[in-house]
């Protein structure tokens, strides 16, 4: 183990989709020794591997940065890269895919790449393989994401990311999240840069994409969307749609009643009443939900705050001296910032 | 008594300083003791560098930094949060408001107010666009709301501390804040206040926020009268459904009464219709109940309805007498 802490911590979550780990892992290892610093590495195994955690404790016997989670099931990619987060102790995360997607040389470039302005780094492959139809997949789904966040990305399918230790600490991540991450981080405040590398020649999904995985996609941007867009405010996003159904139910009802009143149709000869009377149930039971939503949001308010501080300034004058500066100090230490970060950090600022 | 003063600030750089000299000029005056809280709401001109140089020369002023644009709510629970004072002045950082109006803020406040409001009785902006829909909306606010004051949108306005750190601020609410502070049983006075013309910078509102404001409304509505219970209040939104579900269905049998009377299938169909959308809705008030009793209430931090927030002691001589 390690005297003092490491600079990067090295997470790589193996799924599903996984190649030959053992020889991955050292080139990743010869990418990483390349930069000075130190480094550690935890391999989290997401699901039940016993051939595979054998080869990892005989490979690791020689290497000390190595530490390896096994997960008694698979709990998805979001567990294995929060459990590494909690492993993890250096103030830089590299999470690192567990099959070839950027050549294992590159990693080197992305390290360097990170200035004071960021606090997240993806990597786009680039060039990058793949047929015209792959492209116009690629390209469709971060159109749509563009339009939804309102901020570019090319490639959210690469894992291979380096970002600072408070961004893993303030976002939680759940479900499919951890595709999403960079979008998670910009909602947050986060400076989010992309870092063109190249691709290894080895990157290629080898399964098909079935009808499965594209419905499950469309729901996972839909998510995005909602997280994005709405998670604050529900009775603005379900209000909305409820209002316009409801509206045009209210609508055709009136047409109906004027003409009963007024022409003599009745009412019990037309269809076009279960059509209204529904748009109008839709639209009240949609409401309903946007007030239930606005109520979970009031019951949680307490808890969360919707802001991020980056910095406070004050300066405090003892007596009898010129004013000093006490702080204009990033609020960002690693593990006091989380929630109620904002109080934590003043009481001792005031300490001082 | 000490004395916070919040101001968000976005895209201010012209402001800021004059701003910072007329609030210390009529807090001096007063010989108050405070302090300034600038939030900066991630504007993207200088104004961040602008209040930090002022800091530097001023310890009472604290300049905070968001990490991005958060909106003026965000900025005002920021500020609100890191004030140290017993009274929290909040006001805008535009200039329009004048802060030599705050001392009487406060003497409102030794009468006995929990919060004073102030009213821009002689408004300096335009009138259609500005004057007329913000009338229209203060008379709903204060109908729907119950909380009668005529000028919601002025910033300026007087917090007893251990009120509004209560009060849970979020989503544009600051709008409501009155409101919202009605079930802590707080006490509200309005008082006229100084409204200057904008000389600096732009206006950032306009009138595409009807429709939000509306809709956030009917949740201020929704949190404050019925929060508590909302199986009650949803019980209340499904009863006309159900009168209006029973009288389609009795529509749809008065004809077969008839000798030759058909039953109506659209009218039934009706019927069931809106009796399932009632349905629908107590079992929403039911999902609402459920939120509530699983979530823990913390007595201190939150917004405590139930909780008096004043307890009056009697002297002891009005005390019954126990010998």
């Amino acid at each position: 183990m390690f005297k003092q802490k490491p600079v990067y911590s090295v997470i790589v979550p193996v799924g599903r989709r996984v190649d030959d780990l053992v020889t991955l892992l050292g080139e990743y290892e010869a990418a990483l020794k390349q930069s000075a610093a130190d480094f550690e590495m935890i391999v989290v195994l997401d699901g039940w591997k016993e051939e595979l955690l054998a080869r990892l404790r005989e490979y690791g016997q020689t290497r000390e940065w190595l530490r390896v989670l096994q997960f008694s099931r698979d709990f998805g990619e979001s567990a294995a890269l929060t459990a590494g987060f909690t492993e993890a102790r250096g103030d830089l995360i590299v999470t690192l895919p567990a099959y070839w997607q950027v050549a294992p040389a590159e990693i080197r470039k992305l390290l360097q790449s990170l200035d004071d302005s960021a606090d997240m780094l993806i990597a786009v492959r680039s060039p990058r393989a793949g047929s015209a139809f792959e492209r116009f997949r690629r390209r469709a789904f971060h159109g749509l994401l563009k339009w939804i966040t309102r901020h570019s990305y090319h490639d959210l399918g690469c894992g291979v990311r380096l970002f600072r230790r408070k961004v893993a600490d303030e976002i939680p991540l759940y479900g499919d999240q951890y595709r999403f991450l960079p979008v998670l981080a910009v909602r947050r405040g986060f400076t989010v840069r992309e870092v063109e590398l190249a691709q290894s020649p080895l990157d290629r999904f080898r399964g098909r994409y079935r009808l499965r995985e594209y419905v499950h996609g469309v729901l996972n941007v839909l998510t995005v969307f909602f997280l994005v867009r709405f998670t604050k405010k529900p009775l603005r996003f379900f209000g909305s749609i409820g209002f316009i159904a409801a509206g045009i139910g209210a609508a055709v009802v009136f047409v109906l009643v004027v003409q009963r009143l007024f022409f003599g149709v009745a009412l019990g000869d037309r269809p076009a009443l279960l059509l209204a009377s529904l748009l109008v149930v839709l639209g009240v039971q949609l409401f309903g939900l946007g007030l239930l939503g606005e109520l979970v949001i009031f019951s949680h308010a307490g808890e969360t705050k919707e802001y991020a501080i980056r910095s406070i300034t004050e300066f405090r004058q003892s007596a009898g001296e010129p004013a000093k500066p006490v702080a204009t100090s990033a609020v960002d230490p690693e593990d006091r910032v989380r929630e109620n970060g904002v109080a934590d950090y003043v009481r001792e600022n005031r300490a001082s | 008594m000490s004395l916070s003063v919040v101001v968000p600030l976005y895209n201010e750089e012209a402001s800021v300083q004059r701003l910072h000299l007329s609030i210390v000029k009529a807090l001096d005056a007063g010989g108050f003791d405070y302090e300034m809280i600038f939030v900066d709401d991630g504007s993207r001109d200088s104004t961040l560098a602008n209040a930090q140089a002022i800091a530097a020369s001023d310890p009472r002023l604290k300049v905070v930094e968001f990490r991005k644009n958060y909106g003026q709510t965000p900025a005002m629970a920021a500020g609100i949060d890191l004030a140290g004072g017993d009274i929290i002045v909040t006001m805008d950082g535009d200039l329009q408001n004048d802060p030599q109006d705050i001392p009487r803020f406060i003497e409102k406040m030794d009468e006995g107010y929990d919060i004073v409001v102030g009213w821009r009785f002689n408004r300096q902006d335009r009138v259609l666009t500005r004057k007329i829909p913000s009338k229209i909306a203060n008379w709903l606010i204060g109908k729907v709301t119950g909380v009668p004051i005529k000028d919601n949108g002025c910033s300026l306005k007087a917090y007893r501390a251990s009120v509004i750190k209560r009060v849970p601020l979020y989503n544009e609410m600051h709008r409501f804040i009155p409101a919202m502070t009605t079930i802590t049983g707080a006490r509200i006075a309005e008082i006229k206040v100084r409204h200057h013309a904008r000389r600096f910078g732009e206006s950032k509102y306009g009138l595409s926020r009807t429709w939000k404001v509306l809709l956030d409304l009917l949740s201020v509505r929704t949190i404050t009268g019925f929060a508590q219970r909302p199986l009650t209040w949803f019980g209340w939104l499904s009863l006309p459904f159900f009168l209006l579900a029973v009288l389609a269905v009795f529509a749809a049998l008065v004809p077969m009464l008839h000798a030759d009377g058909t039953f109506s299938v659209t009218l039934a169909g009706t019927g069931v219709l809106l009796g399932a959308l009632g349905i629908f809705l107590i079992l929403g008030g039911a999902v609402g109940e459920l939120v509530f009793s699983t979530h823990k209430f913390d007595r201190d931090t939150r917004m405590a309805p139930m909780v008096a927030h004043k307890v009056v002691e009697l002297p002891d001589a009005r005390l019954p007498d126990r010998n």
